[in-house]
């Protein structure tokens, strides 16, 4: 059963289409990534997930449930991380805790404890007088304690700092995924997508543009780089090939498919290598 | 931008022309009444004071407006202990005498055009002598006051409303008491001139701290009271249920702003009886002051219920931590209902409280008991006692209902919506209180009036119940509201609206109110089509 259903799901923003017709399935178990530039819908579609936005057309399931219409349903079993510090600054952390743990009956003490001291949190500190990327932590611990089934992280990257995000983020949704739960995350820092994420979702200008298993995607595009016998003012038109770099003698081709295709008369193979995440992001997206 | 100057008044022209287009708009409208109507003769005013009762509105929404916009509260947390005054400013390459130079000037000359205004339509054909020069300078001295005190940083949460409404309170006094001294043009101007410039220094220096990070903190000398609050409330380490939580949410988020306002100003207000505790007006004033304090600072308090954060980047929404609560949106309504209620209650025991201590230790019991004797032999104890108890029991409930009333409206996070609200209850009130001052006296109008209040009365319970029905229908189509809470609802209201009823029926004489009109009066006092569409406000909110 997927987690998370999503068909043709579409969304305006006054003249402006934030989300045209995505459709994406999110089994149980596994992290998946959703990667995107900045303004890309990445937000817009986990609010969708979490109820916050309603569909304008298309569906969204979230458990098989319909998270506008049953948000009790939904949201009980959502750990939610947002990208906004949304924190109220004068709680502390304790009081963050005990308001929390109110909500949900899987809460764990000890296990909030843990995390807690795993961030350096001090229980007494006002969330106001708490850095930004302390901020983020408590959001984290709160939206992890009691266990959920689905956890959905927007951007966590852009307020935790980069040890957490390296040696805690990574551990802890490792070990959520380990446990059969599932993860939700977006980010626009792909190589920690490509750290953590077994399926990745590329979406760009409000579609989906690839969404596939990681191992896929890898296996799936590769970086050739060719000399020319001859200088070139543009590189050849080959089918397969998603962006060309270069000048002169030698193209780098980021090619989706067999690069053993690629062949080219009057042009050499360089190299041959696995494509990046970066790489194949900016070639289906287009910029950079 | 070429300059500082042109920058502040760019923002302020595109951040306030709406607000600035409604507040034009008004004046030309009374512009054209006046020439259209009061001067073509259709419409005689008896005196000038009938024709100034319509500036009034205007033009006090307007000074409001002004004082809102031009010291950023409409942008800043007010009770906060930090100035108001925008952080992102902080970083502008100008001086401190800039920042705070520009929106006094700007607004100095926003309420020097505002009395311009007022002076050409309140005075014309009439032809009496008003004073031209020196109200030029009395509101740009209450704004620029505002502006250096709400930018000012302070010691304690909530702090800066008081200074600032004494401060204001002081100089509008001492206006008066010259007034009232029939005191020269000259005079006031004297008195009103240094002002704006001593106001400037204060705001350059408040300003200047602020840009430095400078916060005064005296919170660790009240740290007992949050300690007792706590052992008060019985601190327990987990809550009861969800519901629990959330209330306890939303006390600590607003709750506790009513109740503080209120014991803050009570001392104040109760001070007078110990001076002139022998004089019958000044007591009888005080008193009456007093108990309209909770629901008229319930009406500040009530902007703040609507909102799921203190911060001012969230004055309108829901915040993600609000919205993603595992709760019904009716559950979160009935946590703010439930704090709402402690909220009005706690206000009203601290007033009840204290007038009793304040008229025994001032010795103004004697007068007092005097009119309640005199009461009780009118109209006998068992009617006494329940005027009293009907009394206090409207003003409980209506400092509530300000508490409650605009949820409908604040809930759904619409700044659009809540803006043409205000808009429009405030264009509502600069059409009702001239017409209602107009008619009254007037023997014949008051006679058709009285003759068609039923009709009136009728005409909108009819307009409430059909409201009221439509927020049932989509409640129930929404599945917002169980059928049974929607019943139980409907079930108190009838309850409440019928013991009103009943008790006026037993207060009221039968030959000055019949029955029927009693009925509908009771129907109307009883919230119930607003209150209940907070749920769908919210949910719109919510679920966008």
């Amino acid at each position: 059963m997927n987690v998370i259903a999503v068909s043709e799901l579409t969304r305006r923003f006054g003249g402006k289409s934030a989300l045209s017709a995505v459709t994406l399935c999110v089994p149980r178990g596994g992290v998946y990534g959703l990667v995107g530039a900045n303004g890309a819908g990445k937000t817009t579609l986990i609010k969708h997930i979490l109820g916050l936005l309603r569909a304008e057309s298309g569906s969204v399931r979230v458990f098989d449930r319909d998270p506008v219409a049953d948000p009790v349903g939904v949201l009980s079993r959502i750990g939610y991380l947002s990208e906004e510090n949304d924190l109220p600054r004068w709680m502390r952390v304790d009081e963050l805790m005990r308001y929390s743990r109110a909500f949900y009956p899987g809460w764990d003490d000890a296990y909030a404890e843990e995390l807690r001291h795993a961030f350096t949190l001090d229980s007494s500190a006002k969330i106001g007088n708490l850095s930004r990327g302390q901020k983020a932590r408590a959001g984290l611990l709160v939206a992890l304690a009691y266990r959920p089934e689905l956890l959905v992280l927007d951007e966590p990257s852009s307020g935790l700092d980069p040890i957490v995000r390296r040696d805690i983020l990574g551990a802890i949704i490792r070990t959520i995924a380990d446990e059969g739960r599932t993860v939700l995350f977006s980010s626009h820092l792909l190589e920690e997508v490509e750290q953590v994420a077994d399926h990745v979702t590329m979406i760009s200008h409000g579609k989906i543009v690839l969404s596939d298993s990681m191992g896929a995607i890898r296996d799936s595009h590769r970086r050739v780089t060719l000399r020319f016998s001859e200088s070139r003012p543009r590189p050849p038109a080959i089918a397969g090939v998603l962006r060309w770099e270069g000048n002169g003698t030698e193209w780098t081709a980021l090619v989706r498919g067999d690069s053993r295709d690629l062949k080219i008369d009057g042009a050499d193979v360089v190299s041959d290598r696995v494509a990046s995440l970066d790489e194949i992001f900016v070639a289906h997206v287009g910029s950079g | 931008m070429q300059s500082a100057a042109t920058a502040f008044a760019w923002e302020f022209r595109q951040r306030h022309r709406r607000g600035a287009l409604a507040v034009l708009a008004s004046f030309v409208a009374l512009a054209v009444i006046r020439l259209a109507v009061a001067g073509a003769g259709r419409i005689v005013f008896e005196d000038v004071e009938t024709f100034a009762i319509a500036l009034v509105v205007p033009m006090v929404a307007t000074f409001l407006y002004f004082l809102a916009i031009f010291s950023f509260g409409l942008a800043g947390d007010i009770a906060a202990r930090q100035s108001i005054f925008p952080a992102r400013m902080f970083t502008l390459p100008v001086t401190s005498s800039a920042l705070a130079g520009w929106p006094m000037l700007y607004g100095s000359l926003a309420m020097m055009i505002l009395w311009l205004a007022t002076r050409l339509l309140g005075t014309w054909p009439a032809g009496v002598n008003v004073p031209i020069f020196w109200p030029f300078l009395l509101g740009p001295s209450l704004l620029a006051w505002t502006q250096a005190l709400t930018w000012m940083a302070y010691p304690m949460p909530g702090l800066r409303v008081i200074v600032t409404v004494l401060w204001l309170a002081t100089i509008d006094a001492i206006v008066m008491i010259a007034l009232e001294l029939k005191a020269s043009e000259g005079v006031m101007l004297a008195l009103l001139a240094p002002h704006v410039p001593l106001a400037f220094l204060v705001a350059r220096g408040a300003v200047a701290r602020a840009r430095r990070g400078e916060v005064p903190d005296w919170r660790q000398l009240f740290a007992w009271m949050g300690r007792l609050a706590n052992v008060v409330t019985r601190r327990r380490d987990s809550f009861a249920s969800s519901a629990r939580a959330q209330e306890w949410f939303e006390w600590r988020q607003y709750g506790r702003s009513l109740p503080l306002l209120v014991a803050l100003l009570l001392p104040f207000e109760l001070a007078l009886l110990f001076p002139f505790h022998q004089t019958p007006v000044i007591v009888f004033e005080t008193l009456c002051g007093v108990l309209l304090t909770p629901p008229l600072m319930a009406f500040f308090v009530a902007t703040t219920v609507s909102k799921s954060s203190s911060q001012a980047g969230d004055a309108y929404g829901v915040t993600p931590l609000i919205a993603t609560r595992p709760m019904t949106t009716a559950s979160l309504i009935a946590a703010k209902l439930k704090v709402t209620i402690q909220s009005t209650l706690i206000a009203w025991l601290l007033v009840l409280l204290a007038i009793p201590m304040a008229l025994r230790w001032s010795g103004a019991t004697t007068l007092v008991n005097d009119w309640m004797r005199e009461l009780v032999k009118a109209i006998g104890m068992p009617r006494a006692i329940a005027i009293v108890a009907l009394g206090l029991a409207l003003l409980i409930s209506s400092t509530w209902k300000q508490l409650v009333q605009s949820l409908f409206i604040g809930m759904t996070g619409r700044e659009w919506l809540i803006k043409t609200m205000a808009i429009g209850a405030m264009t509502l009130l600069g059409v009702i209180v001239p017409v209602a001052h107009w008619a009254l006296g007037k023997v014949v109008i008051e006679a058709r009036l009285w003759v068609a209040l039923p009709s009136i009365l009728s005409t909108l319970v009819v307009l409430k119940l059909m409201a009221a029905a439509y927020v049932a229908i989509r409640l129930h189509h929404r599945g917002l509201v169980s059928d049974r809470t929607i019943l139980a609802g409907a079930v108190c209201w009838d309850v409440a609206v019928f013991a009103l009823y009943g008790l006026l029926v037993w207060l009221t004489p039968a030959l000055v109110f019949r029955r029927a009109p009693l009925a509908l009066l009771a129907i109307l006092a009883v919230p119930l089509a607003r209150v209940a569409a907070a749920p769908l406000a919210l949910a719109w909110n919510r679920h966008r």
